[in-house]
C-alpha cells in the first residue's frame, strides 16, 4: 500500500492555509493568557499540597470543597477521569506560609472526615513555595539550554539558516501548546513541562527529517530555485511525516486513554505538540528558510552588483 | 549462505542472550510513584551557623539520618544532598507510608538531657512567674513536659546546667520494662558515669528531668547511685520507644530540620499505575504494529523484529545502569514505541524511492539504509540533546523519564539501522532468483 505517490502539492503556495489558522490559535492563546493572568501553574511549581483519595462510591466534589476551603485557601478539587472509572478524587491546595508542611496532611485528613468516613488517602504530596520557585527557575533553564543546543548543533551540522528556522518553528509550537493549555484551564505541572520538552525534541525530528532532504536536492541540483526544491523535498517525505506521526499519534492516545489520571496532563500535551509540530515542519519552517536564504541571497547580490555599477 | 550474514546474525543473537541474563539478575528497580513509598527533600536550617562550618553541619545531618534510617534496614543509599543551595538532603524511603513515623525517625534532633528540678509543676508559665514574683531564679529555666493526649502540659524549673548531654551516650536499646511498657534503656560514656555517679549519690531522693528536644519525657526520683545506663518511660508504643532507641543511637541532630518537599505514595497506588501504564503499552504496541504490518507488510514484520529487540535492550540497558523506573519513565518507554518505528519508516521510505527510480533490491536496500543514516543521527542527537536539559531537574521523576528516552534512542540506532538490515539481508538472501522485497509496494 502506498499513500502517497509522486505527488506535487504546492506547500509553499498554501503556506497560508495553515499559518492563519496557527496566527489565531496563537493569538487566542495570548488573550487567554492575558485575561488569565499567566499560565496556571500548578502545585509544582507553586508550592502547595495534593492528596489523591479513593472514594467509595459517587464523590461530592461540592461538599469536598466547601470542607476543604473552610480550612485552606485556593483548594481545587477534581474526580480525576480514567477510562476504569474508578473514583478517585485529586484535592489540592495551597500552602498557607510557613507552616510545617507535615501538620498539612493532618488538616486536610480532618477536613475530608468532616464528609465522610469512607475514603482512603493514596498519596500525599507537599511542596514547600521555595522548592516550587526553584522547579519554576529549573524549567526556563532546561528549556532555553534545549533550545540553544539543539541551535548550535544545527547551524554547525547545517547553516544558520536552517537552525534558525527550525528553532522558530519549535517556539511556535511550544507557544500553541502553552496557549491551547491556557484556552482549556489545564495546570503547567512538572510533567507537562516534561511533555513539552520532548515535543520540542519531537517537533525537532520531524523539521530535520524535511531540511535534511532539501540540502541533500540542493546538492544534487544547485541550479533549481529554492522554493521549487523545498516543495519537492516535502513532497517527497511526505508519507514518511505522515505516517510516522500518525505512529507515534497512535502511542500518545494509547497513554492519553489508558495511561490512567496521573498522565492525563502529560499525554494530552504530546497529542496537541505532535500534530502542531508536524503541520509547522511543513507550513512554518519551511518558508521561513525560504524567506531567509531570499533575502540573504538579494544582499549577496546588492553587494556584488555595487561595485559594477560604480557610481553611488 | 553468506558467511558475513551468519556472523551478524550469532552476534545479535548473544547481545540478546547478554540482555536476557542482565535483566534476569538484575531486575528494574521500581521508582517510589510504582512501588509506594515516601520521598522527602529536607532543609537543614543553617541560619545562624557561620558560613566556614554550614557545609560540614549538613553533612554531619546527612550522615546521622542515613544511620538512623539504616538502622531499619530501609535503604541502601536513602540520603542525597539535593540541589544547589548546600543545606537540602534529597531522602527516599521505599515501603514506608506511614506520616507520623517518617516525622519521629527524620525530624526529631534526639538531644537528650537530664537536668535535676528545682520547682514545679506549674500548670501554665504565667502561674510559674507569679510565685516567683516576676522574675525567674538565677541559673534556672522553665521546660513544659511533652503535651499529653488532651493537649495538658505542665512546667518545671529545672537548673540551667544538664547533668547529661546528648554527647554523653554510649548506645541506645529497647527493653520492657515493668507492665509490658516498652522502655528505652541508654547507657553513658565512661567519663559521663563517673560524673552522674557522683551526681545521683549527692541528689538521692530528690526529683530530676529527663529532656527530650526541649520537652521534659519524665520526672524520675533518684532512688539510688546509677553509674552508666538509665531509662527512659513514657512511650506510647513500642514503635515509638525503639524509634527514640535509634535516635539516640545514631547521635543528635547538629541543627534542626524542616520539610521543604514530602510525598507519600501508597503501594496500591502504584501497582494501579503500572496496570495504566502496561495498558497504554500494550495498546499502543499493538496499534503500531499492526499498522507497520498493513502498510509495509514483510518489512513491517522486520521493523516489528527491531521494535521487540529494541525493548529487550532497553530494558536491558535501564537494570545494567542500575535506573529507576518511574511512571513517567513508562510513559517515556511507551513513547520510545513510536518514536523507534519512525526510524525503520525513514528507511523504508527511502528503500522505496530507491525502488521506483528502478533499483534491484539489493542496490536500493544499500542506498536506502546509507542515504537514511545521516539523517537518523541528525534526528537522534537533538532529542537527545532536549532530554539531556530535562536532567536540569533534580526530580527522580522527572530523570526517570528522560534516562529511559535516551537510553531508548541509542538502542534504538542499533536496532533500526542493523538488526532490521540483517533481517532484510536474510530476506533478500532467501529469494535470490527473484531478489523482490516485500515493502508494500506494488509492482
Amino acid at each position: 500500500m502506498e499513500l502517497f505517490r509522486n505527488t506535487h502539492f504546492d506547500f509553499l503556495g498554501r503556506k497560508w492555509w495553515f499559518i492563519l489558522p496557527s496566527l489565531l490559535l496563537t493569538v487566542a492563546g495570548l488573550i487567554s493568557l492575558v485575561v488569565n493572568g499567566g499560565p496556571r501553574y500548578g502545585i509544582d511549581f507553586l508550592g502547595g499540597a495534593v492528596m489523591e483519595v479513593r472514594w467509595e462510591g459517587p464523590p461530592p466534589i461540592e461538599r469536598i470543597r466547601t470542607a476543604v476551603s473552610s480550612q485552606l485557601t485556593g483548594v481545587s478539587v477534581v474526580a480525576a477521569h480514567d477510562a476504569t472509572g474508578s473514583n478517585e478524587v485529586l484535592v489540592s491546595a495551597e500552602v498557607p506560609a510557613m507552616t510545617d508542611l507535615t501538620a498539612l496532611r493532618q488538616t486536610l485528613d480532618h477536613a475530608l472526615s468532616t464528609v465522610s468516613s469512607s475514603y482512603s488517602i493514596r498519596s500525599f504530596e507537599a511542596i514547600g513555595p521555595q522548592i516550587g520557585a526553584d522547579l519554576r527557575r529549573q524549567a526556563l533553564l532546561a528549556a532555553g539550554g534545549a533550545t540553544g543546543g539543539m541551535l548550535l548543533y544545527l547551524a554547525w551540522r547545517f547553516r544558520t539558516a536552517y537552525g534558525v528556522a527550525a528553532v522558530i518553528a519549535m517556539a511556535h509550537d511550544a507557544f500553541i501548546t502553552f496557549g491551547l493549555l491556557s484556552l482549556l484551564h489545564l495546570e503547567i505541572s512538572l510533567t507537562v513541562v516534561a511533555a513539552l520538552l520532548t515535543l520540542i525534541g519531537y517537533s525537532m525530528n520531524d523539521t530535520i527529517v524535511v531540511f535534511d532532504r532539501i540540502r541533500e536536492n540542493r546538492r544534487a541540483s544547485r541550479r533549481e530555485p529554492l522554493a521549487e526544491t523545498i516543495n519537492q523535498s516535502i513532497n517527497q517525505t511526505l508519507s514518511r511525516t505522515v505516517l510516522t506521526s500518525g505512529l507515534t499519534l497512535l502511542t500518545a492516545l494509547s497513554l492519553l486513554f489508558f495511561g490512567g489520571p496521573v498522565l492525563h496532563g502529560f499525554s494530552l500535551v504530546l497529542v496537541i505538540g505532535i500534530i502542531v509540530g508536524t503541520c509547522s515542519s511543513i507550513f512554518i519552517a519551511s518558508p521561513i528558510l525560504l524567506a531567509w536564504e531570499q533575502t540573504a541571497d538579494r544582499v549577496a547580490e546588492t553587494r556584488i552588483a555595487l561595485p559594477q555599477g560604480g557610481v553611488r | 549462505m553468506n558467511r558475513i550474514l551468519i556472523r551478524r546474525s550469532l552476534l545479535i543473537g548473544a547481545i540478546i542472550l547478554v540482555c536476557a541474563f542482565f535483566i534476569q539478575h538484575w531486575p528494574v528497580r521500581l521508582g517510589l510513584d510504582l512501588r509506594g513509598g515516601a520521598s522527602l527533600i529536607l532543609r537543614v536550617r543553617v541560619d545562624d551557623i557561620p558560613s566556614t562550618q554550614r557545609a560540614e553541619v549538613v553533612e554531619q545531618t546527612r550522615q546521622i539520618l542515613e544511620r538512623r534510617i539504616n538502622a531499619y534496614g530501609l535503604s541502601e543509599t536513602p540520603v542525597q544532598s539535593y540541589g544547589s543551595r548546600g543545606n537540602e538532603l534529597l531522602v527516599q524511603l521505599p515501603g514506608v507510608s506511614d506520616p507520623t513515623h517518617i516525622r519521629n525517625l527524620l525530624q526529631s534532633r534526639a538531644v537528650l538531657e537530664w537536668y535535676s528540678v528545682d520547682d514545679g509543676p506549674y500548670p501554665s508559665t504565667a502561674d510559674a512567674l507569679a510565685r516567683h514574683g516576676g522574675i525567674l531564679p538565677l541559673n534556672r529555666k522553665l521546660f513544659p513536659t511533652r503535651s499529653a493526649p488532651d493537649g495538658q502540659r505542665a512546667w518545671y524549673l529545672l537548673d540551667r546546667q544538664p547533668v547529661i548531654r546528648g554527647t554523653d551516650l554510649r548506645g541506645a536499646r529497647v527493653s520492657a520494662g515493668p507492665m509490658e511498657q516498652p522502655v528505652t534503656t541508654f547507657t553513658l560514656s565512661q567519663e559521663a558515669a563517673t560524673r552522674f555517679e557522683h551526681y545521683t549519690q549527692a541528689h538521692i531522693g530528690q526529683r530530676s528531668a529527663i529532656v527530650l528536644d526541649q520537652e521534659i519525657l519524665s520526672i524520675p526520683v533518684i532512688e539510688d547511685v546509677i553509674r552508666d545506663t538509665g531509662q527512659i518511660r513514657g512511650a506510647r508504643n513500642l514503635q515509638e520507644a525503639e524509634d527514640l532507641a535509634v535516635n539516640l543511637r545514631s547521635g543528635a541532630l547538629p541543627a534542626a530540620i524542616e520539610v521543604a518537599h514530602e510525598r507519600i505514595v501508597e503501594a496500591s497506588l502504584g501497582a494501579d499505575s503500572i496496570r495504566h501504564g502496561l495498558q497504554a503499552g500494550a495498546v499502543g504496541l499493538v496499534a503500531v504494529v499492526a499498522a507497520m504490518l498493513f502498510y509495509y507488510r514483510w518489512a513491517g514484520a522486520n521493523a516489528t523484529l527491531a521494535l521487540l529487540v529494541n525493548g529487550v535492550l532497553l530494558i536491558a540497558a535501564l537494570a545494567c545502569f542500575g535506573a529507576v523506573l518511574t511512571l513517567p519513565g513508562i510513559a517515556g518507554v511507551v513513547l520510545t514505541i513510536g518514536m523507534a518505528v519512525d526510524s525503520n519508516v525513514l528507511i523504508f521510505e527511502r528503500i522505496r524511492e530507491e525502488l521506483r527510480t528502478g533499483k534491484s533490491a539489493a542496490a536500493a536496500l544499500a542506498a536506502g539504509f546509507s542515504k537514511a543514516f545521516a539523517t537518523l543521527v541528525d534526528t537522534h542527537v537533538t532529542t537527545v540533546v532536549s532530554c539531556a536539559f530535562l536532567f536540569f531537574f533534580g526530580t527522580p521523576a522527572v530523570r526517570g523519564f528522560a534516562a529511559t528516552l535516551v537510553v531508548g534512542l541509542i538502542t534504538n540506532l542499533f536496532t533500526s539501522v542493523f538488526v532490521s538490515r540483517v533481517a532484510f539481508d536474510w530476506e533478500l538472501s532467501r529469494h535470490k532468483e527473484t531478489a523482490k522485497l516485500s515493502i508494500g509496494l506494488a509492482h
